[in-house]
This record gives C-alpha cells, sequence and structure tokens, in this order.
C-alpha cells in the first residue's frame, strides 16, 4: 500500500506580469492511500491545479511552508522525473506536443524508465500492453505512430493522457481537469480507462470543476477547496449536493468571507 | 624573383605534372594573380579572420593510402564513389547509366576528356574573384569529383560521395563537387565528409549544383570533418526553369567552419527548399550564411535552419532571403532556429530579408533560447530522466532536416552522430 500526504501546504507563484509572487494554496491538509478514490473540487481560481502542479514539481510552483510525502518521503525537493519513478502521474490539462518523437516511442521510454537497465520491456509485451489499452480507449493503433500531441485534437490529446496512464501504471493518478472539453462518448472512454484501473495498487486525485465526472468515476472521498485551502470533506454526496446548491451555497454555510471568481486558474 | 611569379611558376609546374590542359592552368594562374588582391569574407556577427585557412605550402600532388580509411559497408541502395585525400579510391557507375550518357568521374579527369562541359560550368556559379577564398580554390584546387545527366535521365539510386580528407599527412584539401543536371534530370547526391588522421589542415570545399530546366537535385549531405581541420564551404545551385534543388545538410564538423549556402533562383517557376542542421560542441566556432535570392519570376525559395550549441561553442545562423527587382509572384520564407543547452554557448538566429519587389510573399521566424520548458516538464513527469528528454526534445527539433535525407544509412549515421555529440556535450 501507497500513501500521499499533503501536509499544511502553502504555494506561491510568481505572477508573470506583475512578477510578484502571490500565495495560492494556504494551508491545504490531504492525506490519501492506493485503492482510494479522492476528488477535489471548487469554483476557478481557487487552487486546484496549483496543488496538482505542486505534488507533480512543476518548476514554477514554489512551496513556502509545510511539505509532501510520498510512502512517508518528503518529495518537494525532488525532481519531477524521480517523482514520477516513485510512482506519482499527472494527467496534465493541456498536454505539451513534441515533434519527431513518436508516441510509442514515447511510451516505451516512460515505462523503461521505471525498470532497471537488464530489465527493459520486450517489444512483444509492449505491443500487447498496448494493443489492450488502446482497445480499452477505443484508439485506433494509427495514434501511436503519430508524434506525440502533435496536431491532436482536444479529445484525442485526454485520452492519449489516459493511455499513459494505463501503460505507466502509476501508484498516484493526479487527473487534472480531464473531463474538460470532453463530449459524453469521450467522458465515458476516459472513464471506463480510469475505472480500469482501481484496485489496491492504484490511488487517484481527481480535480473537477463539474460533478458530471464523478457520476462515471465515483469517488470515495469528496474535498471543497476555496481560496486555498480544503474547507469541507465528505462522501459522493458531498458532490451532488454542491450540483444542486453551487459553491456559493457551501460557502455561505460554512460562513466564509470568500469573493469567488470565474477566472480559469 | 617575385614571390608571386615564383608561385605562378609552381603552379604551372605542378599543373603540366597533372596533365591538366591550358585552359585550367590559365585560370589557376589568373586566380592566383586574383589572390593578391582579394580580401576574405566577411559574414555578419561572425569572425574567423584569424583562422588557418590558407595553407602555406605550394601545389602538391600526393597519394593517399586506401589502407587507412575504414572499409565501408556495401551497400547496394547507393552508387558509392570513393575519394581519399586527392586519391579516387573507387568509383562504381553502373554501366546502364554510363550508356545513357552519365559521366561520374574525378574533377581532373573531367577537365581533361569532358573538356567542353567542364570550361562551360566550372567555377561559373561560384566566381573566383568573389573573394580570397574562392580565388584560393580555383588555384590550389586538388581533388574534386564531377557529375553529369544527360538530358531527360532519371537516376534513382543516390549517388553517395565519401570524401575524406587525408590529414596523416601535412596537405590541405582544396575539393570541388561539379554537377550538372541537364533539362529534365533527376538526381539524388550525397556526399559525407569525414578526416582520417589528426594533422591540423584546412580544407577549402565547393560544391557547385547546375540545375538546368525542368531538372530535379536532391542534395544531402553529412558533413563530419575532424577537430583538427578548419573548414571554409561553399555551396551553390543556379536553379533554372521550373527546376527543384532541394538541400538537406547535416552539419556536424568538430573542427571551426564557416561556410555558405546559395541558391540562384534564376528562371521562372525554380524552387529551392535549403535546410541544415547543426550542432556544435566544446569550444567550437561555426558560422553559416544560408542565402536564397529570387531572380525569376513565381520561384520559391525556402530556407529551414536548426541548430543546437552545446558547452563553449558558438553558432551563428544568417538567413538571408532576397528577391529582386522583376521577380513578380516570388515566394521566400525562411526559418532560424537555435537552441542554447548552456549557460557558457552562445549562438544567433538572424533572418535577413532584402525585399526589392512588391508582389511576393514572404516571411520569417527565428529563435534563440533554451529547450522547451513546457515539453521538458512534459517528458520528466512521465519518469523520462532530464538528458534523455533532452534528447528527445532536441531530435524532434531537428526532425525536419533528418527526415529529408534520402538514404537511410546516412540518416542512421546522422541520428548516431547527434546522439554522440548530445550525450557527450550535455550539462550535468
Amino acid at each position: 500500500m501507497a500513501t500521499l500526504e499533503v501536509k499544511d501546504l502553502h504555494v506561491a507563484v510568481k505572477d508573470e506580469e506583475s512578477k510578484k509572487e502571490k500565495e495560492i494554496l494556504k494551508g491545504v491538509n490531504l492525506s490519501m492511500k492506493t485503492g482510494e478514490i479522492h476528488a477535489i473540487m471548487g469554483p476557478n481560481g481557487t487552487g486546484k491545479s496549483t496543488l496538482s502542479q505542486t505534488i507533480m514539481g512543476q518548476p514554477g510552483y514554489r512551496v513556502t511552508q509545510g511539505d509532501i510525502l510520498l510512502n512517508g518521503e518528503s518529495i518537494v525537493d525532488m525532481p519531477v522525473d524521480e517523482r514520477a519513478r516513485k510512482g506519482l502521474f499527472l494527467a496534465m490539462q493541456y498536454p505539451a506536443e513534441i515533434q519527431g518523437v513518436t508516441n510509442a516511442e514515447f511510451l516505451r521510454a516512460a515505462i523503461n524508465a521505471r525498470r532497471a537497465d537488464d530489465d527493459q520491456i520486450s517489444v512483444m509485451d509492449f505491443i500487447k500492453k498496448l494493443d489492450k489499452n488502446l482497445k480499452l480507449l477505443d484508439m485506433s493503433q494509427s495514434m501511436t505512430e503519430r508524434y506525440l500531441n502533435e496536431g491532436f485534437s482536444g479529445g484525442e490529446k485526454k485520452r492519449n493522457e489516459i493511455l499513459q496512464l494505463l501503460m505507466i501504471e502509476p501508484s498516484f493518478a493526479i487527473l487534472d481537469e480531464i473531463d474538460s472539453g470532453l463530449d459524453i462518448d469521450a467522458l465515458k472512454v476516459v472513464s471506463k480507462g480510469v475505472n480500469s484501473m482501481r484496485g489496491d495498487n492504484f490511488g487517484s486525485l481527481i480535480i473537477t470543476h463539474y460533478q458530471r465526472l464523478l457520476n462515471y468515476i465515483i469517488p470515495d472521498t469528496v474535498h471543497v477547496m476555496m481560496d486555498g485551502r480544503i474547507v469541507k470533506t465528505g462522501g459522493p454526496d458531498l458532490a451532488k449536493k454542491l450540483e444542486d446548491e453551487g459553491y456559493a451555497g457551501l460557502r455561505d454555510e460554512l460562513g466564509l468571507d470568500i469573493k469567488l471568481v470565474d477566472d480559469e486558474d | 624573383m617575385t614571390e608571386l611569379k615564383a608561385a605562378r611558376a609552381q603552379l604551372a609546374a605542378a599543373s603540366a605534372e597533372n596533365n591538366e590542359p591550358q585552359g585550367l592552368l590559365d585560370r589557376r594562374l589568373s586566380a592566383r594573380d586574383l589572390m593578391e588582391k582579394l580580401q576574405l569574407p566577411r559574414m555578419q556577427r561572425f569572425k574567423f579572420h584569424d583562422w588557418p585557412l590558407i595553407a602555406d605550402q605550394p601545389l602538391n600532388w600526393v597519394q593517399s593510402d586506401p589502407a587507412l580509411i575504414p572499409a565501408t559497408s556495401k551497400d547496394d541502395e547507393v552508387i558509392k564513389v570513393t575519394q581519399f585525400g586527392q586519391t579516387t579510391v573507387h568509383v562504381n557507375l553502373p554501366q546502364k547509366l554510363q550508356d545513357q550518357g552519365v559521366i561520374l568521374t574525378d574533377i581532373f579527369t573531367a577537365a581533361r576528356e569532358h573538356q567542353e562541359l567542364f570550361e562551360k560550368f566550372f567555377m561559373t556559379a561560384i566566381k573566383p574573384d568573389e573573394n580570397l577564398l574562392t580565388a584560393y580554390h580555383l588555384a590550389y584546387l586538388n581533388a574534386g569529383l564531377f557529375l553529369y545527366i544527360p538530358k531527360n535521365v532519371e537516376i534513382e539510386k543516390p549517388i553517395e560521395a565519401e570524401i575524406i580528407q587525408d590529414s596523416t599527412q601535412d596537405e590541405p584539401l582544396v575539393s570541388h563537387i561539379l554537377v550538372i543536371a541537364d533539362r529534365g534530370s533527376k538526381v539524388k547526391f550525397i556526399q559525407h565528409l569525414a578526416t582520417v588522421g589528426e594533422k591540423a589542415n584546412p580544407a577549402n570545399m565547393m560544391i557547385e549544383l547546375m540545375a538546368q530546366e525542368n531538372s530535379e537535385i536532391d542534395f544531402s549531405s553529412l558533413d563530419e570533418f575532424g577537430p583538427h581541420t578548419h573548414t571554409y564551404f561553399k555551396r551553390r545551385a543556379d536553379i533554372g526553369r521550373d527546376a527543384h534543388v532541394e538541400w538537406a545538410v547535416g552539419l556536424m564538423n568538430d573542427g571551426n567552419t564557416v561556410g555558405d549556402m546559395d541558391s540562384e533562383l534564376l528562371g521562372e517557376g525554380g524552387y529551392a527548399n535549403s535546410k541544415m542542421i547543426a550542432t556544435t560542441t566544446h569550444d567550437q566556432e561555426v558560422g553559416v550564411n544560408n542565402r536564397v535570392t529570387n531572380r525569376g519570376k513565381h520561384t520559391t525559395g525556402l530556407i529551414n535552419q536548426r541548430g543546437v550549441i552545446l558547452e563553449d561553442s558558438e553558432l551563428i545562423f544568417n538567413g538571408i532571403g532576397q528577391i529582386i527587382h522583376g521577380a513578380h509572384g516570388a515566394k521566400a520564407d525562411q526559418q532560424n532556429r537555435v537552441l542554447i543547452m548552456s549557460d557558457k554557448a552562445r549562438g544567433d538566429a538572424n533572418p535577413i530579408l532584402l525585399i526589392d519587389e512588391n508582389d511576393v510573399e514572404a516571411g520569417h521566424a527565428a529563435s534563440v533560447g533554451p529547450v522547451d520548458p513546457h515539453q521538458m516538464y512534459y517528458l520528466m513527469s512521465r519518469g523520462i530522466p532530464r538528458k534523455q528528454a533532452e534528447r528527445m526534445v532536441i531530435r524532434g527539433f531537428l526532425g525536419a532536416v533528418l527526415s529529408a535525407i534520402p538514404s537511410k544509412d546516412v540518416r542512421n549515421k546522422l541520428i548516431a552522430i547527434l546522439e554522440r555529440k548530445l550525450t557527450d556535450g550535455q550539462q550535468d
């Protein structure tokens, strides 16, 4: 069993225009184990993406206080690639496009980066695994010979993130707004992929603005984030309640003095 | 006797020893005279005037021992010709092509046996009076190849020229490749430049492509001269009506290099696509002018240069797109991009557009900077170590030129060299 703990996490980000650092996360606490699916919901601009990028190790985000522990070990000073090899995965909102590197080549490199030099995945095993997962995600073979994300539609990119998840098999996957821009059919396919990973050796942190995704991937725990903190934690019912009453309703119920913005974070 | 007189006398003797026709000797002598008044060429933002680009020695004829060059694997996919220093090791032109009138020979045999063609084209695109190094080239020419493809002949297999500099001896390599593609002909030509030996020698390498009406020339080059070679190169295509020239150059020399790529779009409807990738390492300095000149109406000239600068090295890419008055409907587009991989690396990518006609389409893009951090983050977030991720991003960045090289063998060689240079030169 693997564990992921976020303790009193404060994170600052430099604003591109003003060049001033702004504190986005103001003391986040979160603890999860493999075998669990957690969802983080919250209004725009509240720090959900900052949390996911900071756990993964995006260089632009600075931890000013607190800690992130993976299996009890602090990872805040660890480079991104090492965090990944230790079992973290982030399905990104805006995946990079990389010309000249095929999807298949990239997937093999990612799998092999986790394995010893004398234990690299065989071509046969790789192809078998790839075929199985392509089928599951309703993706065509030709997608793997295309350059990584280059010229992919928004939906293709999201599917490709889930394909990577299935191929790499991390302990923890953070899904950052994986549902944004997906039609209902694509949403079902993506959910099917994530659900196929469910089990004792996999945990996921699903970041979403809308409750809709959680109809397909039922979480064990739902957290609500506002203004850089987790303000409420509950079961799947909490998501439904939010859908009915909105974030403002919850804010007022909790008596919080927070201005909700509609800007994308 | 003055120095010039002595030099002229020496050239005359050497030319006679080589059984050269009078025409070539006369041109050597007038080029030697020109050397007295010409200057080294200039390049924007790049200094190389203290490099030893001219050997301080007379025109010598020396033999090179073919046993010293690495055995080349047999490759049925190409028509091969090998020159080691001044020695032509072998020419392997199929009988069928010879029967069709194709000529592939060393440059001096061409001067003797195909005088009419040689006289008509040799050093007419690149002119001896352009600068000190073009004059030096003609006066002290000591190696080279000649290829003629007759009207409407298409050579399917690429011709691959292995040009190996013999630096086991103190001898400059002054080499000229002349390719004449007659009307409607087609050819793919690959050159592979390499060095054997550790002596410090200059290399003065020129290529003229004469693309006559409706012809097509695909020229690719893998330049891999050694660290002790100072190279000056000049490669020029004269492109006739509706003719088509593709350049794909992998500039992978280990030594200091300065050079010009030139595509002259002379006839209406001509097309040139000049692609180059370069990688510099250690304290190497490399400067390239890549020029396309639209003279004819409805001509298209494209430049795409990509460079990767490692360690303490320097790389300058100047892209020069010139559209001459009267070239209606001309198109010119260029991209010059360099990646700077260390704090001490220096580089620049300069687009220079000289447009003297209104009715044209012209565009340019340039970039100088580190590897895209967003791409790096993405690859690393999948567990791929930083250095490997860097090499993947770089390979993608260079992909357009890599894929344009017609021989799989040469392409794989180029990828292997790249991988080696990148691995050696990457910072911890």
